[in-house]
């Protein structure tokens, strides 16, 4: 979210960030739960339910790089649960958790890699590849975990200062997992737009013939591509089992929809060629208060499916109105 | 000029909400208040687990309290979980969840810790600091599957049985299904088809089942595990023509019994959903009334129903029911609540007395 100064007439004015529509939509959908409910503005609550949609955050800001690349992965949330799984069964061995964790992370990128390496050699879209991929790890998983929760029990592992430090032991003023995905949205946010990678990649979006013709090595970028969207799938498991205690076989099954509308309600288009990963943060943020808001307010289960439905749709509406005056202001 | 409104706007709205925020009070600190329970369902939209939120939901009125009802469209135990802190953190003064995954195990405890009681129902989280209201999940699955050796022949029976799992790794589920196995091993000519997962959504579970009988159209029996397994076995065999392999599973919904009325499907057993959604409300009102602490584990049985198309087998001492009533009930809720009237004056009333340790869940 950096200014951008540009010249008109003579004058030096200076142009909002692009992610400044989807923050108005957010501050008036928490203004609006708070003003219902104004419990739901103590701090601790804010950053609590922050830190529970902050794995969530951080695949929905990786996800941009793919969305920006004009492609989407529907396997990650298998990813992030073999992730897991493998770094929770690693550590119930007897492997050192630090290793455990480095091995969860590594068969994440593994596993993404593996979808850039099918999606380029078979020439097919990442979309159609990771329909079959999604199976095969969550099958992988059913089979390593004997379809049960891994739940590491041994005290060695659970009084290790990964699991106190993210499931909540040690008090911290904000969430530790909150300043670690935060920390990583600013990696994520210079490595797309401050580093040749992430110019190559916008580049492959917005023309990918003009792109190759251009020189770029579009097959080796891709595949990189999906082996860093499986590597942070890999650190959401990791960070899961450390918050959680435990991972179960139905862990990341769910994730797909609130990632995905998240990185889009952010203002990165599925066209590709442009994308925001602050954007993704905030969309993040939206879906979770729009989740939390439900609640607090006291929106029957049976209408929350509905009123979720419409509040995404008003917090687009939101960013759309905004964006156009911008548009015409400029 | 236009962004420079619209930057002054939100922040006069910050400013509102930091106002506001200054004077928030809990709900749990204003005296003498009206109660409010949240009340956590690990999927919305599911026949069953709507008997349970309706059981809940008279409970409150029962009970002059309100009620908040909430979960996720599909079932995950991180947004479940989600759910349940959002409702701590809403103010609640107590919290009725299903706990269908381990990981919701240290966030509730959490829950716990801070002072906000919790009940478990239907899915049991081991290390949860709080009583579980649910079925014997093991044992029910024994009774289902001696039931369905019965149907077959007994101890001499040969052939093939298609067992389905609609959730692999549920726990409740995974204990029925040892029940289920643990009954059907009595009899050494009795091969087993899966255990298959054959989906939780209604249309997915009708074609899992319609290919699991396609490929075994010889089986003996199709055993399920969840609520949507009988309608779509009796539906599936109707489909077929099939009139000799025996369909079971669990659940006493309004299509599961049609299923065993037209005769498509014969055995299905019960977890008297109003137990399991009137019982956790009750436990958290009378024991934050009464200033009972419930922060240990310890299991409550919520019974179990044995329903075939011409007998049904009610627990604790209920009246008999005919198979007719117990349609017109799965139909009513109004017929529902007059029915239990009993368990409600004793069983539920005395929970205290009724609260066993957990280890007799999974004997």
């Amino acid at each position: 979210m950096i200014a951008t100064p540009f010249g008109a007439k003579g004058r030096t004015r200076f142009k909002l960030p692009e992610e400044t529509s989807v923050l108005i939509a957010l501050i008036v959908l928490i203004g609006i739960v708070g003003a219902l409910r104004p419990t739901f503005l103590k701090p601790v609550n804010l950053l609590n339910l922050a830190a529970s949609y902050s794995i969530a955050a951080l695949i929905a800001g990786c996800i941009v790089f793919l969305l920006s690349m004009g492609e989407i992965d529907l396997s990650f949330g298998w990813i992030l649960n073999l992730s897991a799984v493998l770094a929770g069964l690693s550590m119930i061995a007897g492997i050192p958790v630090w290793i455990s964790i480095v091995i969860g992370i590594a068969a994440g990128a593994l596993m993404g890699a593996l979808n850039g390496v099918l999606t380029v050699f078979m020439r097919l879209p990442l979309i159609i590849v990771t329909l079959g991929t999604a199976s095969v790890f969550q099958g992988i998983s059913l089979i390593s975990n004997k379809s049960g929760s891994v739940v590491p029990t041994d005290p060695k592992i659970t009084q290790h200062i990964f699991f106190r430090a993210l499931g909540g032991v040690i008090d911290t003023p904000v969430p530790i997992i909150l300043i670690f995905v935060l920390l990583a949205f600013v990696v994520l946010h210079l490595t797309l737009h401050k580093t040749r990678f992430g110019y190559r990649i916008l580049a492959i979006g917005s023309n990918p013939e003009a792109a190759r013709l251009a020189g770029i090595p579009t097959k080796k970028i891709k595949i990189q591509v999906c082996a860093l969207m499986g590597a942070v799938s890999g650190v959401g498991g990791v960070l899961f089992l450390g918050f959680r205690g435990a991972v179960d076989p139905s862990t990341g099954g769910q994730l797909l929809l609130p990632v995905v509308a998240a990185a889009i309600i952010g203002g990165t288009p599925l066209s590709g060629g442009a994308g925001t990963i602050w954007g993704s943060l905030i969309g993040a943020m939206i879906v979770g208060v729009i989740g939390v808001g439900v609640v607090f307010i006291g929106i029957d289960a049976v209408w929350g499916t509905l009123v979720t439905g419409l509040v995404i749709l008003f917090a687009i509406g939101v960013d759309q109105i905004v964006r156009v005056r911008k548009k015409r202001g400029s | 000029m236009k962004n420079h409104k619209v930057r002054l706007g939100a922040l006069a709205l910050a400013a509102i909400m930091a106002i506001t925020a200054g004077s928030a009070i809990s709900p749990a600190q204003a005296k003498g208040k009206k109660l409010t329970i949240g009340f956590v369902v690990h999927v919305v939209g599911n026949p069953f687990i709507q008997q349970i939120i309706d059981a809940a939901k008279m409970a409150a009125k029962d009970l002059d309290v309100n009620i908040k009802v909430t979960g996720p469209a599909g079932a995950e135990g991180d947004a479940q979980l989600t759910a349940a802190q959002n409702l701590a953190a809403s103010g609640v003064d107590g919290i009725a969840t299903s706990v269908p995954s381990a990981s919701m195990v240290n966030g509730l405890n959490a829950i716990i810790k801070s002072g906000i009681p919790v009940v478990q129902f239907n899915g049991l989280g081991v290390g949860v600091n709080a009583p579980y209201v649910g079925e014997k999940s093991t044992q029910s699955g024994r009774i289902l599957g001696k039931m369905v050796l019965d149907k077959i022949g007994g101890t001499s029976a040969e052939g093939s049985v298609i067992v389905g799992n609609c959730y692999p790794g549920f726990p409740v589920l995974e204990n029925r299904q040892k029940g289920v196995l643990e009954s059907l091993k009595k009899a050494s000519g009795v091969t087993i088809v899966g255990p298959s997962d054959v989906k939780v959504d209604a249309a997915a579970n009708f074609a899992a089942w319609q290919g699991l009988l396609a490929a075994n159209p010889d089986a003996l029996a199709m055993v399920g595990l969840c609520a949507p397994d009988v309608e779509s076995i009796g539906k599936v065999n109707k489909a077929a023509d099939n009139t000799t392999t025996i369909g079971a599973g669990y659940d006493l919904t309004t299509g599961n019994l049609e299923a065993l009325a037209n005769g498509s499907a014969h055995i299905s057993l019960g977890q008297t959903p109003f137990i399991q959604g009137y019982l956790p409300v009750y436990i958290l009102v009378d024991s934050i009334r009464k200033g009972i602490k419930i922060n240990k584990p310890g299991f409550i049985d919520a019974g179990t129903e044995v329903v075939t198309a011409t007998s049904v087998t009610e627990p604790f001492k209920l009246p008999a029911l005919t198979f007719a009533k117990l349609q017109a009930m799965a139909k009513s809720q109004a017929k529902t609540r007059a029915y239990y009237e009993p368990v409600v004056k004793g069983y539920i009333k005395n929970w205290q007395k009724n609260l066993k340790p957990i280890a007799q869940e999974s004997a």
